[in-house]
């Protein structure tokens, strides 16, 4: 085998191994976070019938509406825990995430001291997250409130403009809120990367934000695909399911929906390491 | 820069499919059929069709715009048959602008966050009489003999009294002269101007509606009420600025223009009602459907709205046609308003409909545009042609209406008349039955506009709960025999002002008793049913055990071992609550997989369904093909003993749980 082809391979390889990790989280995560809505639907009496669950996805939606109406209340407070779950675990998902970088990173490492290593960068990954998440909150507020100061210029256009310049306004901001994620995964591919212990979150940050201002169209660019790739597998997802998913009550219908929903969630996670990899690349290119 | 163009490359080529992907998803499953299936005519003659009304109040009126004050000035002669048996002592005048006069008139101050736009008045309107007398009198003005104010209602002016000098009797006419001026307000509610538009509804000095006993059905304009009056034939001329385009009722007679401005003449016959519009930013459509010029006013760049609403029609039209008798008038026109003055949509008036939905109504999967337009088409027959009182029975329009709404729009887009994209689909009638559940034990249906305690409540029980009533009663006696039910009471009664023994007289002929004593239960008395099952018992059989005294003297049996090849008898209790009794079909499913049906008629409080057999009942579904549209509580019409897994719902909430994840983790 030559040496670019086992370079592809190993490629390759890393690549699925960190992409598999990340759906595995992702999937526990999932399963956890959804427990207390499954529970309370399960707890109403409409999935208690001959035909289950299936009720709820007739065609007109007359026993989903039904489910809605008489467990409005539980159901509310069901999902603002399984929400609730989701935050947390969007938190501990960085420690997959770690370890996925580090697999792109290293390859050869030892699990054990891979998690060691992921388990000591959490702090700083996080620390990193929240400076993120403030810095995207004062961008989307920024934009709302710009849309909301630009209104009276609009007044006098027609109905479109009106309704459409806040929106691309908005939408300018979510472009910023994108570009930001993509500096935030170069700072913690640094970090990873680097192998960066005391202060080594600040001088990443301070790595991926002059790497944006090197190569501004590869950061606001890099992530572009696996944003699009995970809209494409979703919506392609459903179109499969709605072209050729056979009647909704038939357990084949089930294992073709939970198939072509984990085949949507593996797509957009390939494409999610395939940019975790260049944000590497971008990095390494910044020392 | 390779990288870059890679990336950008890739991402605009998922954009691109995920575009294609969007609107096949939204679009694709909501596109309605090129050619559309209409009901066949059945096989029982119908009632004759009735050519006309006989003319009590007839109006024949000059207005002219100023469409910078936004004044109307207005002529107005009334040519008036007393049709009743009595003689006529005195006029009864709905002045309907009066209601936006200020904000102590009974609409007004009426709470208006349960109201039907939720909105105050900004700019005040009233209607100005300068002068009323009759043609060929003495020339008198009765305006001065008015009462000042409705009757028990000092600050309200909507409903007011004029003395005659001398009683009218029966079968004699009056011609009435009137002048007044309109002072139109910001728009409120259907009425008003905003800007340059102009929609200008209930804005005539009208005759109430004089009743066979000679008795005015009078009454002040409550904010939750709409209205009652004779029909007529109506002449009216409207002046306006030349670059405005305008929208009426009834037929366009002539068009004259001179210095800036434009008289245009309209004619209805056989109508109890005129409004019009103006605008100087109408865009127009124009078709022939169905035999009837249909025309489309609508807001600049909502081409697509216009088409939508006259696909609807295109549709409901000859659908309603065939379904209630033969739209009568020559032509039909929608008005779209801008959405600053959407308050004015969703409208009903005779020949001219408003609909409204901001520009991008048709984007996405649901269907707002068709909804609002088929329902307002609905009312040129309940409300229309079958003129009832809507301030003392408004679900005789309101909710009948919503009844036809939902049939026509199902027998267009199936399941998905509300929404359908993505999978996923939302009817009429599941959304009917949501609202009419949640408030159906509130109040009764059957009672005066303003005799609710909120227009929430009017609007799910008057719109919702009564089209659950009629569903229920068309899944229960069939479709096409309570269809045609409704068919035969709408040619019976048109041109005319049914009441609710009319449509239950009809009800009798063409059903039975027993529906209308449910409908006088369900519409009247705020009854209610709910179906439930509350256990399933197997008890395997065996020979009898114990103590036996025969002829051949005292014997004593042990009770056999059961086995698995043995019997079983099953009983499952259904029971029925609430006070209606609709016949349910009952499925029990057992444990080899057959399938029984029982058929109880809902007499009693409960119904054993019995079985014995070679197989455990392990499931029992009351009315599977969820017919009683109005069970109160659908969760407790099954019960199964295989478990409740819930498979469909753990994989959908995984992979919610998994996009949210993707969207908002790391």
């Amino acid at each position: 085998m030559s040496r670019a082809s086992e370079t592809r391979l190993t490629r390759l390889s890393t690549t699925a191994a960190a992409g598999t990790l990340l759906w595995i989280s992702r999937t526990s995560f999932g399963l956890l976070a959804s427990y207390p809505l499954l529970l309370a639907i399960r707890a109403s009496a409409m999935t208690a019938g001959p035909d289950g669950d299936t009720v709820l996805f007739q065609p007109g939606s007359l026993l989903l509406l039904e489910l809605l109406r008489l467990g409005g209340a539980w159901l509310s407070s069901a999902a603002e825990l399984s929400l609730l779950l989701l935050g947390g675990f969007a938190i501990f998902e960085l420690i997959p995430l770690a370890i996925a970088l580090d697999f792109l990173v290293a390859p050869e490492r030892r699990w054990r001291e891979r998690v060691a290593r992921a388990m000591r960068y959490f702090p700083k990954f996080l620390g990193l997250g929240l400076i993120a998440l403030l810095a995207q909150a004062a961008l989307l507020l920024a934009a709302s409130l710009l849309s909301a100061a630009a209104k009276p210029m609009f007044a006098s256009s027609d109905e479109r403009v009106r309704s459409l310049a806040p929106l691309a306004l908005l939408g300018l901001g979510l472009v910023a809120c994108g570009a930001f994620g993509g500096v935030l995964d170069i700072a913690r591919a640094t970090l990873i990367r680097r192998d960066v212990e005391a202060g080594g979150a600040r001088a990443a940050l301070a790595q991926a934000v002059d790497c944006f201002r090197q190569q501004p169209l590869r950061v606001l660019l890099g992530p572009y695909p696996s944003v699009a790739g995970s809209a494409f597998a979703v919506l392609g997802a459903t179109w499969v399911l709605l072209r050729f998913a056979p009647s909704q009550s038939s357990n084949a219908a089930l294992v073709l929906s939970f198939g072509a929903h984990q085949l949507a969630m593996l797509f957009a996670i390939a494409w999610r390491v395939r940019w975790l990899r260049g944000a590497l690349e971008l990095s390494a290119e910044s020392d | 820069m390779r990288r870059v163009t890679q990336d950008l490359l890739i991402g605009a080529v998922f954009s691109a499919l995920s575009g294609w992907l969007l609107n096949t998803l939204l679009l694709g499953a909501g596109t309605p059929k090129a050619t559309y299936a209409q009901p066949k005519a059945p096989e029982t003659a119908w009632p004759a069709l009735s050519e006309g009304a006989p003319k009590v109040a007839s109006y024949t009126i000059d207005a002219k715009l100023d469409s910078e004050q936004h004044k109307v000035t207005c002529r107005e002669t009334i040519q008036f048959v007393n049709r009743s048996s009595a003689a006529v002592g005195e006029l009864w005048f709905h002045l309907y602008l009066n209601a936006f006069k200020n904000d102590k008139t009974l609409f007004l101050r009426s709470p208006f966050g349960a109201g039907r736009s939720g909105d105050k008045a900004k700019a005040y309107g009233y209607v100005d009489v300068k002068r009323l007398s009759i043609r060929g009198g003495d020339g008198q003005d009765l305006w001065a003999t008015r009462d000042r104010h409705s009757p028990d209602d000092p600050d309200d002016e909507t409903d007011l009294r004029v003395p005659l000098p001398n009683p009218l009797e029966p079968g004699n006419e009056l011609t009435l002269e009137l002048e007044f001026e309109d002072q139109l307000p910001e728009l409120v509610e259907r009425t008003g101007f905003v800007g340059s538009y102009h929609f200008v509804g209930q804005w005539f000095p009208k005759l109430a509606r004089l009743e066979p006993n000679g008795t005015f059905a009078h009454f002040s304009f409550h904010a939750q009420s709409e209205f009652y009056a004779d029909f007529g034939d109506y002449d009216v001329t409207l002046d306006v600025p030349s670059a405005f385009r305008v929208g009426a009722t009834g037929s366009r007679t002539r068009e004259e223009r001179d210095k800036g401005r434009t008289r245009l003449g309209y004619r209805a016959e056989n109508v109890h009602d005129f409004a019009w519009t103006a605008w100087d930013q109408f865009e127009t459509r124009n078709e022939r459907i169905a035999g009837v010029d249909v025309r489309v006013l609508y807001p600049p760049h909502q081409e697509q709205n216009a088409e939508a609403e006259l696909e609807s029609v295109r549709f409901a039209l000859p659908h309603f046609n065939a379904r209630y008798g033969a739209y009568p008038y020559p032509t039909l026109t929608l008005v779209h308003p801008p959405e600053s003055a959407s308050n004015s949509g969703g409208m009903e008036y005779p020949t001219l409909i408003t609909t409204g939905g901001p520009w991008y109504s048709t984007y996405g999967g649901g269907h707002f545009i068709d909804v609002v337009t088929t329902h307002e088409l609905g009312h040129q027959w309940f409300y229309g042609l079958l003129a009832s009182n809507e301030h003392t029975e408004p679900y005789l329009d309101e909710g009948f209406n919503s009844y036809a709404e939902a049939e026509a729009l199902e027998a267009r887009f199936g399941a998905s008349s509300v929404f359908g994209g993505f999978g996923s689909s939302v009817s009429s009638t599941a959304l009917n039955r949501l609202f009419s559940a949640a408030r159906g034990e509130d109040e009764k249906v059957n009672q005066g506009a303003a005799e609710f305690a909120t227009f929430r409540s009017l609007g799910a029980l008057v719109y919702s709960r009564t089209a659950t009533v009629l569903a229920t009663l068309a899944r229960v006696y069939g479709s096409e025999r309570f269809n045609h039910a409704l068919g035969v009471y709408a040619r019976k009664f048109r041109f005319q002002h049914p009441t609710t023994s009319d449509f239950m007289s009809v009800m009798q002929s063409e059903l039975d008793s027993r529906a209308v004593t449910a409908l006088t239960l369900a519409l009247s008395e705020r009854a209610t049913i709910d179906y439930l099952v509350r256990e399933i018992s197997n008890a395997p059989i065996s020979a009898a055990a114990g103590v036996f005294d025969g002829p051949n003297g005292r014997e004593q049996r042990k009770p056999e071992a059961p086995h698995e090849a043995a019997q079983y008898s099953s009983r499952v209790v259904v029971y029925r609550h609430g006070t209606l009794q609709l016949p349910v079909e009952i499925e029990l499913g057992f444990e080899d997989g057959t399938k029984q049906r029982r058929h109880w008629d809902g007499s009693g409080f409960t119904f054993n369904a019995d079985n014995l057999g070679p197989s455990r009942l392990v499931s029992v579904n009351v009315d599977p093909e969820q017919r009683i549209l109005l069970d109160t509580d659908r969760s407790n019409n099954w019960l199964s003993i295989q478990g409740n897994s819930a498979p469909h719902v753990r994989e959908r909430a995984l992979y919610a749980a998994q996009l949210l994840l993707g969207a908002f983790g790391p």
